[in-house]
């Protein structure tokens, strides 16, 4: 889930921060440019791990900073390709399911990779997936029993799989005045979204498969 | 900015964990020392001087810190019955199988004890280890050891959350406890942090119990 990135990058330390011993401050200054924030096709940055190389810090002409050359390595979220992973389940809606993992909200589970077959259920908000069902159209699943249905609550922890990852670099265009009013803001997309699956044996709520071990193993 | 290797190492979520827990501990021994300053200042009666925190937690840095603490300290993960040792004899005995390095990874990651579990993880199951199947989850069940007091835990843990909070006079009931620094260390790194925000505020303090 999380791995370590080397990389390179410049530091200005004020002199207010000269009183602190240079790898703390520059240590700071490497969190509040990186920490929570998407680099993209690296990952969501967590903090650093530490300092591999720093230059000599140099005074340039115009501003009293010490700029210092750094090599450091950083934490990085990025879970990847086909790694399982548990998260919680934050929403759900006719497209799909939304997964959190508490700093990192945009996991989704698109339709497809739903297990075979479900159906999503407007009145509670919830899919549900009905095993051993042979119904294929939504129509004849919404028309199961209650009791047959495996629901895929909000709150719920699951287990799934990642299946593939998108970064996305949009740049804020300058703002379009169209007759002096404004436009409304375009839905922007998220930097970086996690597309994961929990369609095989063993994959979604966890509850599912607790203690169910022997039985399903029969049956896969 | 130059990234110059994307992946160039991977970490177990114990790892981070471990690492997070320093690093916060860190931030709020700092807090403390600045606040006690702050009020030895106030109580010697001198003009504040202007002084600026010597180090300034960036925020994003404590948000993704505590939500990361909090999503790798849930009871549904593995990674707070986890060890430093545990880990070190589940890799050398993992090594035993055949498994590539991400499912080593995954399953230190997620300590399986379930037959249905390891089965999501490693591929081929039942080709590559069919009668191993129990050695592997007995191995893991082995690394495991019984979560760090949490239960005993709570009462540290609102410690804890009191000092998050900016507020003096919680703070003056606290500070004997936390002098010493080395009792500090101990719980940061075995007590789970149940960093609510300033959901318990000064009454939390005054239930000893939490549910």
């Amino acid at each position: 889930m999380f791995q370590l990135s080397i990389i390179k990058d410049t530091v200005a330390v004020q002199p207010s921060q000269f009183g602190l011993p240079p790898e703390q401050a520059i240590t700071n200054d490497l969190n509040k440019k990186y920490a929570n924030r998407v680099l993209h096709d690296v990952g969501l940055c967590v903090c650093v791990f530490d300092l591999a190389e720093v230059g000599e810090g140099k005074v340039r002409y115009g501003d009293g900073c010490l700029w210092y050359k750094v090599i450091f390595r950083m934490v990085i979220f990025r879970p990847f390709a086909s790694e399982v992973i548990l998260a919680r389940v934050k929403s759900s809606d006719e497209d799909g399911v939304r997964l959190t993992v508490g700093f990192f909200d945009d996991i989704y589970v698109p339709l497809v990779y739903l297990p075979e077959p479900s159906a999503f259920d407007s009145k509670e908000r919830a899919h549900f997936w009905l095993p051993g069902s042979e119904a294929t159209s939504s129509h004849e699943l919404l028309d199961s029993a209650l009791t047959d249905r495996m629901y895929i609550d909000a709150g719920d922890v699951v287990r799934v799989r990642v299946e593939s990852d998108e970064f996305h670099d949009d740049e804020p265009g300058p703002p379009k005045a169209h007759e002096g009013v404004q436009q409304a803001r375009e839905h922007r997309r998220p930097p970086y979204t996690i597309v994961c699956s929990m369609s095989e044996q063993g994959l979604g709520p966890t509850s599912w498969w607790r203690n169910a071990g022997v039985e399903t193993m029969d049956e896969g | 900015m130059e990234v110059l290797n994307q992946r160039s190492a991977l970490l177990s979520n114990f790892e981070v964990l471990t690492l997070l827990r320093e690093l916060e501990s860190d931030h709020l021994a700092r807090t403390k020392t600045a606040l006690r300053i702050k009020k030895e200042e106030e109580a010697a009666g001198l003009p504040p001087r202007h002084q600026a925190p010597p180090d300034d937690v960036c925020e994003n840095l404590r948000t993704v810190e505590v939500e990361a603490i909090q999503y790798l300290s849930a009871d549904y993960q593995p990674t707070s019955s986890q060890c430093p040792e545990g880990i070190a004899q589940l890799t050398r005995n993992l090594a035993q199988w055949d498994l590539t390095k991400a499912e080593k990874l995954q399953i230190v990651n997620l300590a399986p004890t379930e037959p249905v579990e390891l089965y999501v993880i490693v591929e081929e199951l039942e080709d590559r280890f069919g009668d191993k199947m129990d050695d592997i989850l007995s191995t893991v069940k082995a690394s495991l050891r019984e979560p760090a007091p949490a239960v005993n835990g709570t009462t540290n843990g609102e410690e804890h959350q009191q000092a998050m909070l900016v507020e003096h006079v919680v703070y003056s009931e606290y500070q004997e406890h936390y002098q010493d620094t080395n009792h500090w260390d101990y719980d940061a790194t075995e007590v789970v942090f149940d960093d609510t925000g300033e959901g318990a505020g000064i009454e939390g303090d005054l239930d000893v119990e939490e549910d």
